[in-house]
């Protein structure tokens, strides 16, 4: 692959991303805005917002360490990082075999810096917001992982190129397993991956490390200007990145194909197409669900990923492997 | 406390914090994400209310008891209208204390509407916020159309009120309340008795158990919340209530078991928005015609009052609570002696701070939400007190002169002088 080239691809990813990330977080402040019966902001208030807080002065507690400044960068590498590997309608730039456990590795290191820059701030509200951060971490990832490695596991068995790859998702469609049983055990799944996503990006139920109105704002709590602009930014990517997954395991269709394009205006068209599916994907999991519900309790959060989230990833788990053990038919 | 490692957490929460809409301070000592001591701190509110008091006449105290607290404006002038009554032996007239009844209810309405939506963002539940606040609009209007004002509506007078209801009033109210019956009141009540997340947050949040709830004296919902049948409009026999039939409401009729926790205060809020209705409607058919003034002029019932001697007490059910007036009245003078109040949220606060302990973290703001806190109310004494031990009392006017000179250091272009001019009222009277 041509270095030049793919370096240009990324870097047009990363502003894309950028504007589409922070896009999405206007479009869903205007929607939930409407659902609660207010105007709600401008549709481009996060660009005005992420404009002015790099332009104000930001405040490092006198407590705090190196790792305070230095956390909401390596937050936003990270997320730049991730892009290499996210699948947007195409299969990711710098795509390999295996790229998905690093990809979920690079997930959960954005997750494990906000940690790391509110541990290090010394307040007291961003400390238990961090406490919060891991616990709810450790529980969310065990239901995913199993059900995102089911679903991998199924699909190398059909033979793909690059077992446990993002581009695993473009050579088969978890849907075209076709057995009835497959079909329920991806659903199962997929309500698996919902909330998992709603955990990811803290909203409704999960709003728990940030809880504006018990912690104010946890872990963000004494970020402010630039390296608030920083993290912001971090964030808008994550939960772009994070629907992207899910996108593109359960949603994996292209337009390109069915209009005939090659080239560069088919790499458009799908990026685009992509961008709608995610949006959607996000107003399912993060406008209705923080429409719709308040905050849990963290033991509440916990269980329910422990004993709600996880079994039901082992029922979909093995649905979905029943076809290929043969105890049915 | 005992000789074991601690690990313990001190987190303030407040003066200023997110959760709190008024200033003050709770050091909650934390291990883990569990409670083990709260701390309250009061005082940041202070405005020397009752300093300001002793340089006013009765009627302009009216106006400063109205002030107290933007949410509970009626409950206050009402209390001291009682206490002064009942001081100088005015009798109200009938038509009066039912227009009384119909305003207080309509303010109980708009704060309970409040205090659900309050707790709903505390919970992170913004959609309960915004839904109850849109209804809450309503009858704020409604009080606007018949006080003159949407916040302090300044209806009440020493021996009455002083604007009668008309049939176009009447006519609005009951519009309002068949609105809220049909369109509002199924959703409050879908939200916070059937909501699962409401549920999974509230209850078992902030329990105060009737034992409790009577040796710290709480009052209001917080005390009906926890099973006590305490009503002052019931068991006072306060004005015309007793012949409009009001009960104590306790969760027990709505969900048939009695915890304590915030969700039980929310249910008694929900069972007191369908009371008021109901008050409200049995009011306006029982009203009769007559005059709505014991004493018609203002400066006619001064000098009734200027012949007053003696001591009186109101007490009047506010939306969160018992709310107690004392006067006491000097011969010979239009400035009480004294003037004394005492608000529901102060013993509600220290019932819910020694609620708190051994509870989580994450049940701290709802379950001071849930008390309904009116800190304005609150803060009341004064103690001047430097940290040398030095005692220094600051007036009225080296109060303004200070805040003059302080917005001169903050915005140096501002050219006026620091001058003290137009300070209120009249001075004289004594501490």
């Amino acid at each position: 692959m041509n270095v030049l080239y793919a370096t240009l691809g990324f870097l047009g990813i990363y502003a894309y991303v950028s504007f589409a990330s922070l896009l999405w977080g206007g479009i869903d402040r205007k929607l939930v805005a409407r659902m609660q019966r207010r105007m709600g902001p401008p549709l481009l208030q996060p660009f005005y917002d992420f404009l002015k807080l790099v332009s104000k002065e930001s405040i490092i507690p006198r407590d705090a360490n190196k790792f305070f400044e230095l956390a909401p960068v390596l937050a936003l590498a990270t997320s730049i990082a991730l892009l290499a590997y996210t699948p947007l309608g195409f299969e990711p730039i710098f795509g390999t075999k295996g790229d998905v456990i690093l990809f979920i590795y690079l997930l959960t290191l954005i997750g494990f810096l906000r940690v790391v820059g509110a541990v290090s701030s010394g307040s007291p509200y961003a400390q238990i917001g961090a406490q919060r951060e891991m616990i709810i971490l450790v529980s969310r990832e065990g239901p995913m992982m199993l059900a995102l490695f089911t679903i991998l596991w199924r699909l190398s068995d059909l033979g793909v190129t690059k077992p446990f790859s993002m581009g695993t998702f473009y050579e088969h469609n978890v849907w075209e397993l076709g057995t009835p049983m497959s079909v329920i055990g991806t659903v199962v799944l997929l309500l698996v991956f919902l909330a998992w996503l709603a955990s990811e990006i803290e909203v409704g139920y999960f709003d728990i490390p940030e809880a504006e109105t018990e912690l104010a704002e946890g872990t963000m709590a004494e970020y402010s200007g630039r390296h608030l602009a920083l993290f912001e930014l971090a964030n808008a990517i994550k939960a772009f990145v994070s629907a992207s997954l899910v996108v593109a395991i359960f949603f994996p269709w292209g337009l390109s194909g069915y209009i005939g394009l090659t080239g560069l205006p088919a790499v458009a068209i799908d990026l685009l197409f992509h961008t709608l599916k995610v949006f959607a994907v996000l107003f399912v999991s993060m406008s209705l669900f923080r429409a719709v519900t308040g905050r849990l309790r963290i033991n509440q959060a916990v269980s329910l990923f422990w004993t709600r989230m996880l079994p039901a990833a082992i029922v979909g788990a093995l649905l979905l492997a029943i076809d290929t053990l043969g105890v049915v038919a | 406390m005992n000789g074991k490692l601690e690990y313990w957490v001190k987190v303030p929460v407040g003066p200023i914090h997110p959760a709190l809409e008024e200033p003050e301070k709770f050091i909650i000592t934390l291990d883990g994400e569990r409670i083990v001591n709260v701390d309250v701190k009061l005082g940041y509110n202070l405005r020397g209310l009752e300093w300001i008091a002793m340089r006013r006449n009765y009627i302009q105290i009216l106006y400063l008891a109205e002030r107290i607290c933007g949410i509970c404006s009626f409950s206050h002038n009402h209390t001291y209208s009682r206490a002064v009554e009942e001081m100088a032996g005015i009798e109200v007239p009938e038509r009066a204390e039912y227009i009384r009844v119909i305003t207080g209810e309509l303010e109980r309405i708009h704060s309970h509407l409040l205090n659900l939506g309050v707790v709903g963002h505390t919970i992170g539940y913004d959609t309960t916020l915004h839904l109850s606040w849109l209804a809450r609009e309503r009858v704020m209007d409604i009080l606007e159309a018949i006080g003159g004002n949407r916040v302090n509506y300044s209806i009440n007078t020493i021996g009455g009120v002083r604007r009668d209801l008309e049939e176009k009033h009447i006519r609005a109210i009951l519009d309002m309340i068949k609105n809220y019956r049909n369109e509002v009141m199924p959703k409050i009540e879908e939200i916070f008795l059937y909501d699962p997340t409401v549920e999974a947050r509230l209850r078992d949040a902030g329990v105060i158990p009737k034992r409790i709830a009577i040796e710290y004296s709480a009052q209001g919902p917080t005390a009906r919340g926890s099973g006590v049948k305490k009503d002052v409009r019931y068991n006072e026999k306060l004005s015309v209530y007793p012949d409009l039939g009001v009960k104590p409401i306790t969760p027990k009729e709505f969900t048939g078991v009695v915890k304590g926790d915030v969700f039980d205060r929310m249910v008694v809020r929900v069972g007191e928005l369908w009371q008021s209705m109901e008050l409200i409607e049995r009011a306006i058919d029982q009203m009769p015609e007559g005059k709505i003034k014991a004493v018609p002029k203002d400066n006619t019932l001064l000098f009734q009052l200027k012949k007053a001697e003696g001591e009186g007490i109101g007490r009047y059910e506010a939306p969160r609570g018992e709310l107690i007036h004392y006067v006491m009245g000097q011969k010979g003078k239009d400035v009480p002696a004294k003037w004394k109040m005492r608000e529901p949220t102060f013993p509600n606060l220290f019932a819910i701070a020694r609620a708190l302990v051994g509870e989580q973290v994450a049940d701290v703001p709802v379950a001071i939400a849930s008390i309904d806190p009116c800190l304005s109310c609150t803060d009341r004494v004064a103690v001047v007190d430097a940290n040398t031990g030095r005692k220094k009392v600051l007036t009225e006017r080296d109060l303004l002169k200070l805040s003059i000179e302080k917005t001169r250091e903050l915005n140096p272009n501002v050219k006026a002088k620091p001058e003290v001019v137009g300070v209120g009222c009249p001075r004289g009277g004594v501490l």
